[in-house]
């Protein structure tokens, strides 16, 4: 049994897929009289058959050296391509954390879904995404990977789609394909380029190759910049990165597993790639750069964003952009400790967010107010969910961060400024979201505001207190250093960083009616952080005016000139018919006076060519 | 057995031609749908009798015809054809599926799109060049009138157009045909990929130029591909379905067989700039299908693009790029009929394809959701999205291509990420958003409507998780194309480096 189970590890993907399939008689509305529920119902059942299979696994694999499953794909020609599966402790672990995760927001999604009419679509979508997501977890070839990341973009798309009559739903979901796409055709070119150059794309050949490969410095950085543009682009880093706030659209279960999980995909990719990424400093450099570029100026944006979801969408990035300076400095550990405690409290204040969203039926931070003492347990989830993600208490965002500000203290002070920044500014904008939405006096939309029912409130309930469970749970994987070698000198000014700015937050002048400062300046700072640093104005001039100003002046060729040459080549052959038929006169001198001349040009010819 | 797939059709025209005339609306659509299915399934059975072990052509049939001319009827099936053989099967049977039953003329009709097919597997099956020549000018006819007499406002316009392009390009194949046989001294007409060897080089770069512009017509390349859009777009549905999905094969499939198969020393010549002429018609073909209003001509520019990454894999010309020549035809022929067969529904139902004035048709309830989920499902595997069949087929073609031109090939990617551009603007623009009220009172969606959509996506699906069922029908012919007498050797700019143990047993 315990072999057997252990042997069918790759089932785990496979769950949420069936799941998705079996339901597709409810989602294109085949079965219609027993309404969506048995569709979501069997669909949370396959994620719960897939969270246990995953757990046993996990157990089994613990204190045990990482075992690989290869199924033989395609072989053709000099190409071998096979899929194969890792399975350890970190990659079950990761697989738990997704089905885990999914499990939940599939939950809270049975009560926050409850009156849509497409209920068995959202749970296929849902399980088509979770399957995508333990597969790359489990995954173990480059090849695999890379097609279960365009199943994630193709999932995010349907998912950020999902209510599509909505006019900000039609351009936020393609903006969210379009802009993960770029990235993964840049990743597809690194892909391509890889496996001719290593001949294998199985991870473990890869670094076999890595250790010995000799590149020349242009092609290793164009290589390591192609590898790192995908997962630039699933973790909603600079300069790929306004899908993720654009995304906020969507249904708001989906939202949890995308500021979670989904964007941490990308970042585990990122740590898969990273022994091959040693070959190319440029792209290790341009990680700590674009990580930072991020993490300081989403921080920022964050600050000045009304809507709820978005306002906490933009620490996601700021957090991934603290990831992505790990593994640009190769300490993955930090990079794991940060994707673990972040995916878990960012699920939960999105949990909340939903309650509060479902209540209130807004997203608008401005007409909120004094939910505090209507929604206890969406309240206490968000304080939780808050305290687990900076770092004031010794929750898992304290522990993460230490570790960072531990590694970077002595070697790049610079990258713990950037960390306390990302502290301060979070636990800032974060106490500012909270007075805004549960404190003050109550508004007329949060005045009748009854505590969610308790399909949401369990998973809600259940992931505060396993939010506070993180740092049992590190301890429990021996991850927490012993008091022996716990560093106050490094830990008390985080947690300074992370007062002032829960202090600054709490004492900051909130205007609920959106004022406009007097002064210039501010006004300047609140638009351009309001409005993302303009950077969606940027890309409509660049990149976007580029395309479409080179398809409108190709199709112009295209009908003018290519065809227009075309049909004036017909028009004067027709035209040249049409005249010389006027020459038919009906005397027979003057034709015998053009065959004359005829032939007497001919022959003419002929000598010139002749001599 | 493979005279049976021309006879049959022969067979069908005939018998429907021959009808009275008031069963022609029920009998012949019926005898159609028969011969249709018939050939169809004896060219599958064919598929499962054909051994993909064997580098020689199988089922050879020979017959003298006119031996003075050195024309002979000999046929036979390879590892090339046989996919480009059931495809043109496959859609012929769904052409005819989804012709409105109360067509006009419906005798004629059904007459000539059997005759379509006919011509069409004759040309596929024949091995000797002047057959082929005969079976390819055979297709042209029944196309024209069929564009010309059940398409749209414009259709004479594009028939005419279709005509003189086509005929152009049959011309130049058969000066093409006559110089190597005459120049070579060959006695007779058939099929030998040695033929031209023996010619000097610059006689073998005419007769490649001459051929590749004939075929170039057909594919269509950039700039000889005016005709398509036009054709395209006043060509009704059954009729888009045939020539986008089979009818351009012919050009790919001469390409592969009559340019790179008889001028190996100089096809691996010329081939860096035909890789480069790949890439101009992949960026161009996409640039300006963004910029389309109309579906069908978006779709349409969305071929022109797609048959250049075939150029690009056939010029590089290693194992692995003409395989993923042969997918992409395949993906291609099955995954634009899919499109076509879509938007040949939103055109029935609301009466436009005007995507600046369609919205919100994914509507569950008035609109057309079934065809908006296919819809997106063909958007997404033309755009590559894997676990559908255009990925895998341009992976091979980009893995095999790269070695031995990079830049070409990373150009040609940015071709890929294009696709999705115009196709997602097409799906959120049509179907995405509120449904206005003008659509709101939209014909039923009939089941004869969805059927061949859905059979298209379930095999574009089903071929992208196992492509290894039709990498195996046409493997070792490729390679040994490859490989035999006057072999190619273009030479890999990037090799699999052999440091490594692991991966050096792999790459020997």
């Amino acid at each position: 049994m315990d072999q057997f189970l252990f042997d069918t590890c790759w089932w785990i993907p496979c769950y949420g897929l069936l799941g998705a399939i079996l339901t597709l008689p409810w989602s294109t509305g085949l079965v219609r009289q027993t309404g969506p529920r048995p569709a979501a119902y069997f669909n949370l059942f396959m994620t719960v058959v897939a969270f246990l299979h995953g757990l046993f696994v996990f157990r089994a694999t613990l204190g045990h050296e990482s075992q690989e499953f290869i199924i033989h794909w395609l072989k053709a020609a000099d190409l071998d391509l096979s899929l194969a599966l890792e399975v350890s402790p970190v990659s079950m672990g990761a697989a738990e954390l997704v089905t885990g995760l999914s499990l939940l927001a599939q939950f809270f999604a049975l009560g926050y879904m409850e009156k849509d009419w497409a209920l068995a679509r959202f749970f296929a979508l849902m399980g088509f995404f979770e399957a995508a997501m333990s597969g790359l977890a489990l995954s173990d070839s480059l090849f695999l990977t890379y097609a279960l990341l365009e199943m994630l973009t193709l999932s995010t798309y349907l998912l950020v789609g999902f209510w599509y009559a909505q006019p900000l739903v039609v351009t936020a979901a393609r903006d969210a394909f379009l802009t993960k796409r770029v990235g993964d055709v840049l990743l597809l070119m690194g892909v391509v380029a890889l496996a001719s150059m290593a001949g294998s794309l199985n991870f473990n050949d890869l670094y076999e190759w890595a250790e010995t490969a000799e590149l020349n410095p242009v092609v290793s950085a164009l290589l390591g910049l192609a590898l790192i543009a995908g997962p630039i682009g699933k973790c909603a880093q600079f300069p790929l990165h306004l899908w993720l706030d654009e995304a906020m659209e969507g249904p708001n279960p989906a939202s949890i597993l995308r500021n979670s999980v989904v964007v941490a995909c990308g970042a585990y990719v990122l740590l898969k790639l990273q022994p091959i990424l040693v070959l190319s400093p440029v792209a290790s450099t341009a990680l700590v750069v674009l990580g930072t570029m991020t993490a300081i100026g989403a921080s920022l944006v964050a600050i000045a964003q009304i809507d709820i979801k978005r306002a906490l969408a933009h620490s996601t990035s700021a957090y991934l952009g603290l990831v992505f300076i790990a593994i640009g400095t190769q300490w993955t550990n930090f990079a794991f400790y940060i994707l673990f405690a972040h995916a878990i409290a960012k699920a939960l204040l999105f949990m909340s967010t939903g309650a509060v969203i479902v209540t209130t039926s807004t997203q608008d931070i401005t007409e909120m107010g004094g939910l505090w003492s209507r929604m206890p347990a969406t309240t206490t989830a968000y304080l939780v969910g808050s305290a687990g993600l900076i770092s004031l208490l010794p929750l898992g965002g304290f522990w993460a961060m230490r570790e960072g500000v531990n590694i970077y203290w002595v070697d790049a002070p610079w990258l713990v400024v950037v960390i306390f920044l990302v502290n301060a500014l979070t636990a800032l904008n974060l106490t500012r979201v909270f007075r805004l939405v549960f404190l003050g006096q109550p508004q007329p939309k949060t005045r009748r505001a009854p505590e969610v029912p308790w399909m949401m409130a369990i998973p809600l309930v259940s992931l505060s207190v396993i939010t506070l469970l993180v740092p049992v749970m590190l301890q429990g994987l021996s991850f927490l250093p012993s008091w022996d070698y716990f560093n106050w000198q490094t830990a008390l000014p985080l947690v300074l960083s992370g007062a002032a700015g829960c202090l600054v937050g709490s004492t900051i002048y909130l205007n609920r009616t959106w004022a406009r400062p007097i002064q210039a300046p501010l006004k300047f700072i609140q638009d351009l952080l309001a409005y993302d640093f303009y950077v969606q104005r940027l890309y409509e001039v660049t990149v976007v005016w580029l395309v479409s100003t080179v398809s409108r002046v190709s199709a112009w060729f295209d009908r003018y000139v290519l065809d227009g040459f075309v049909n004036l080549v017909g028009f004067v052959s027709i035209f040249s018919g049409e005249s010389l038929k006027y020459s038919i006169s009906g005397q027979s001198q003057f034709y015998l006076l053009t065959i004359l001349i005829g032939v007497s040009i001919f022959g003419a010819l002929l000598t010139f060519v002749l001599h | 057995m493979l005279s049976l797939l021309i006879a049959l059709p022969l067979l069908g025209t005939l018998i429907v031609a021959l009808l009275p005339e008031k069963h022609g609306r029920l009998t012949g659509r019926a005898i159609a749908f028969t011969v249709a299915i018939l050939s169809f399934v004896w060219s599958v059975l064919l598929g499962f009798k054909f051994d993909a072990e064997l580098t020689s052509l199988q089922f050879v049939e020979n017959l003298p015809w006119i031996a003075q001319l050195g024309l002979s009827y000999r046929l036979g099936l390879d590892g090339l054809s046989l996919p480009l053989v059931v495809l043109n099967g496959l859609l012929t049977w769904i052409a005819v599926y989804s012709t409105d039953p109360d067509i006009q003329r419906p005798r004629l009709y059904y007459s000539l799109i059997l005759l379509l097919n006919a011509g069409v597997v004759g040309a596929f099956l024949s091995h000797n060049l002047l057959l082929f020549f005969l079976f390819y000018e055979l297709e042209l006819i029944p196309l024209y009138f069929l564009i010309g007499i059940w398409g749209g406002a414009r259709r004479g316009y594009a028939a005419t157009k279709f005509l003189i392009y086509t005929a152009f390009s049959g011309v130049l194949i058969l000066a093409g045909f006559l110089g190597v046989v005459w120049l070579s001294g060959a006695d007779s007409f058939e099929y030998n990929p040695a033929l031209a060897a023996s010619l000097p080089l610059s006689s073998q770069f005419l007769l490649l130029g001459t051929l590749l512009v004939g075929f170039g017509i057909k594919i269509p390349l950039v700039p000889f591909h005016t005709w398509l859009p036009d054709a395209h777009v006043e060509a009704s549905t059954p009729v888009s379905v045939l020539l986008a999905g089979v009818l351009l094969k012919l050009g790919t499939y001469g390409l592969l067989r009559f340019n790179q198969g008889l001028f190996p020393e100089a096809w691996a010549i010329a081939a860096p700039y035909l890789a480069t002429w790949a890439v101009v018609s992949v960026l161009y073909g996409a640039f300006t299908a963004i910029a389309q209003k109309d579906m069908k001509k978006m779709v349409a520019y969305s071929s022109i693009g797609h048959m250049g990454f075939i150029l690009l894999a056939a010029a590089a010309a290693t194992p692995l790029s003409n395989l993923g020549a042969m997918f992409q035809m395949v993906s291609h022929g099955l995954i634009s009929a899919l499109l076509f067969l879509l938007v040949g529904v939103v055109y029935k139902k609301t009466g436009t394809r005007d995507i600046t004035v369609l919205r919100g048709l994914l509507n569950p309830e008035r609109g057309l959701p079934l065809i908006g989920s296919l819809m997106i499902a063909g958007v997404m595997a033309s755009a590559g999205i894997p676990g559908m069949m255009g990925f895998i087929s341009e992976f091979l073609v980009f893995r095999g291509s790269f070695p031995v031109f990079p830049v070409q090939t990373l150009l040609s990617m940015v071709g890929t990420g294009l696709t999705a551009v115009y196709l997602l603007l097409l799906v959120n623009r049509t179907f995405f958003g509120r449904l206005p009220d003008q659509f709101s009172n939209l014909p039923r969606v009939e089941w004869r409507d969805r059927i061949p959509g859905i059979i298209l996506t379930v095999l574009i699906i089903l071929w992208g998780l196992q492509p290894s069922w039709l990498v195996h029908w046409s493997e070792t012919t490729l390679t040994a194309m490859l490989t035999g007498p006057g072999a190619i050797a273009t030479t890999p700019l990037v090799t699999p480096s052999t440091t490594s143990p692991k991966t050096s047993l792999k790459v020997l």
